[in-house]
């Protein structure tokens, strides 16, 4: 496979190109125009298609929109490109079971294919999003810990350090960094499995605060995720991160998130660009796993028809074409502690389980609202996503078709819900009986659907 | 040709995208000595109307916004010439600095929001991502704008919105212009905490506000 120095050598001295240029005469016309030539409808009716054909020519897709257009780097504004050929050998060249964890936690994390008998790998958490200080941090990792089907976590961002706003670049983030590393590791301790692997960690800005952060408990065996920058763009700070991880032994957990309404347009658009995504993620990223989630632009979240149709051909498309394992992170809309957000989540879930992937899930209100998470997200995630192991696509496609009436109208306006302090006793980790009651009720509703609760 | 049939074809070159028109028609309206700014008005802006209510049904995205913004400002530039200084700030819904603030690389958003504030008749100054606080600051008063647009996607750069807003008290320009703030992890409580006139949840909303916001400045 081409090489990291390569990869750099080509950021150096690959085809000179404006950012303007990169994404209006290069990334938008390509895009277009290999949709037009693989015949890609976006089909409404149908958020799971069943439709193998279809899911190939999605890969084919994204495999010559990615020979054509590369990688932008903005530090150099130059295109780093890779032929056809370099492309193929990387697909078969790229990780396969990459192991993540210690101890009695290590676990190979495995590609899925579409309808899959493979128990999905299940990372578990805030997926990024916002908590007011250290304490309700360190009790949700606690928490995160302790669900059963939980194969490593991903932590929140603390807001705050000794009531003072974190801003990027200044030493605050450095010391962001540093206490979520402590944190994080001091809660999964506490939660009895300090061999789970954090693979969201550090969720901080810039490399330099990753770095130092990585220094105060983070293994080669956690995840380090680095973002792709949108759309099909890297700078010198990520290349930075990629170059202290590969070097240090570790694991790139590539995140990538193509933008419906942005400059891949529409479905149709996201689902080849998250393909092309897949590809960079293996060259340009050094990923062990693509970690992608596609969202909407006018929504912020990823739980709508046409979203949801984009994650699940793209799923299809990488899942039957790779080995290189993928996760999708829902975005949910509303709060925690809401019908609907039962409800987005389990049709997203559904969506990416059905179509080949696995889950980074626990997400709520838009990963915006601070301390709106609570442990129950995720735990729902993962029993949502054991529950329809080997499903069929038309089944999926079945229950989520009844399921989005239920919300689809209310992603402009979604209901906030409540704080983890109003849903739980931090200290004791137990949630109220009203959310009890709650999760509870909804099981029992979702198995009338036809998913099949392990427990 | 009937002046109808040149608006007309104004409008329809920004909404098929297709500048060729738009070059030949502004060509006609010129030869046909029709006030330019009647083509503007009646023609162009309509147009560009057309292009944010498609954008706000997910007709179009992002791309068709830049390019049929593209062919607003070509065609512009031929008719500029031909239209007085006065006429043409008759036409301006007022003039906008809009980017990223300091440390933060996020683009199609704000991206989103330039090119809807655009079709809406803002002059938009888009400066791009990680912009400076003195670059907001130095550009504003050069193009003599009305807004300044802050973005920020991540909360650790959120303090770079309050950072100009509170250099713009310091050097007693504060209420030379309206001061909007968007993003994911922005609020309006956030917008209330650091001083800015208006928080936008939605990029629709933020043209909204960006217009509710002039008019109040020109009534006041």
């Amino acid at each position: 496979m081409v090489s990291f120095m390569e990869v750099i050598d080509r950021a150096l001295k690959g085809p000179f190109c404006s950012e303007k240029d990169f994404d209006l005469k290069v990334f938008v016309p390509r895009l277009k125009e290999v949709i037009k030539k693989y015949e890609i409808k976006y089909d409404p009716e149908n958020p799971i298609p069943s439709d193998n054909d279809l899911a190939d020519r999605v890969f084919k897709a994204g495999v010559e929109f990615y020979t054509n257009v590369g990688t932008y780097c903005v530090d150099t504004e130059r295109i780093i490109r890779f032929t056809q050929e370099e492309i193929e050998e990387a697909l078969v060249m790229a990780p396969s079971a990459p192991v993540f964890g210690e101890g009695k936690e290590a676990k190979a994390l495995v590609a899925r294919k579409p309808e899959s008998d493979i128990p999905p790998w299940c990372f578990l958490g805030a997926t990024g999003a916002i908590v007011s200080c250290g304490e309700i941090f360190l009790s949700l990792i606690q928490g995160y810990g302790l669900i059963p089907l939980a194969n490593s976590i991903t932590t929140p961002t603390i807001a705050t350090l000794n009531g003072i706003l974190i801003r990027a670049g200044s030493p605050l983030e450095i010391l962001s960094g540093i206490r979520t590393v402590t944190l994080a590791r001091e809660g999964l301790r506490r939660a009895g499995r300090p061999g789970l692997p954090i693979m969201n960690s550090i969720s901080v800005g810039s490399d330099t605060a990753k770095i130092a952060g990585s220094q105060f408990g983070l293994r080669p065996s956690d995840g380090w995720l680095i973002g792709s920058m949108a759309e099909m763009k890297i700078n010198f700070e990520r290349l930075n991160e990629i170059a202290y991880v590969l070097s240090l032994g570790g694991r790139v957990v590539a995140e990538t998130s193509p933008m419906l309404g942005g400059y891949c347009g529409g479905p149709e658009g996201v689902a080849v660009t998250n393909a092309a995504y897949h590809i960079q993620s293996i060259l340009v990223y050094r990923g062990a796993c693509q970690d992608s989630f596609p969202i909407h632009s006018k929504y912020s979240c990823s739980t709508g028809r046409n979203t949801l149709w984009a994650i699940s051909v793209s799923n299809q498309a990488i899942s039957r074409n790779s080995h290189f394992p993928l996760f999708t992170i829902p975005i949910i809309a509303s709060g925690p502690m809401t019908e609907m957000h039962f409800c987005e989540t389990a049709a997203q879930v559904i969506t990416c389980i059905v179509s080949g992937g696995s889950i980074e899930a626990g997400s709520a209100a838009k990963n915006v609202l601070i301390d709106h998470i609570t442990p129950m997200e995720p735990l729902w995630a993962s029993e949502v996503a054991h529950a329809v192991i080997g499903m069929k696509r038309t089944e999926a496609n079945e229950i989520v078709n009844r399921l989005l009436p239920k919300y689809e109208n209310n992603l402009d306006n979604p209901p906030k819900g409540k704080k983890y302090q109003e849903c739980y006793d931090i200290k004791t980790l137990e949630p109220s009986r009203e959310c009890i009651e709650l999760y509870r009720r909804t099981k029992k509703e979702f198995a009338g659907y036809g998913l099949k609760f392990k427990y | 040709m009937k002046k109808e049939e040149i608006f007309e074809d104004l409008l329809r070159a920004v909404v098929d995208l297709d500048w060729e028109k738009g070059k030949r028609a502004a060509v006609k309206l010129i030869e046909e000595k029709i006030n330019p700014i009647e083509g503007v008005e009646n023609g162009l802006s309509k147009g560009m109307k057309i292009i944010g209510e498609k954008f706000d049904k997910s007709e179009i995205y992002l791309p068709e916004m830049i390019m049929a913004a593209d062919v607003f400002g070509s065609v512009m530039e031929i008719l500029k010439p031909h239209i007085s200084a006065e006429s043409l700030d008759r036409v301006k819904r007022g003039t906008v600095v809009i980017g990223t603030v300091k440390g933060d690389i996020h683009a199609i958003g704000k991206d989103i929001v330039a090119m809807l504030l655009e079709t809406a008749g803002f002059t938009v100054y888009n400066l791009g991502v990680d912009v400076a606080t003195s670059t907001f600051i130095k550009e504003a008063r050069k193009v003599k704008a009305d807004i300044i647009g802050l973005s920020s996607l991540l909360t650790t750069t959120m303090p770079s919105q309050k950072d100009v807003i509170d250099i713009l008290r310091e050097t007693g320009e504060r209420d030379k212009y309206t001061i909007l703030i968007g993003g994911a992890p922005t609020s309006q409580d956030w917008a209330d905490e650091i001083g800015a006139d208006g928080y936008g949840e939605k990029a629709e909303r933020a043209v909204s506000l960006a217009l509710e916001l002039v008019a109040k400045k020109i009534i006041a």
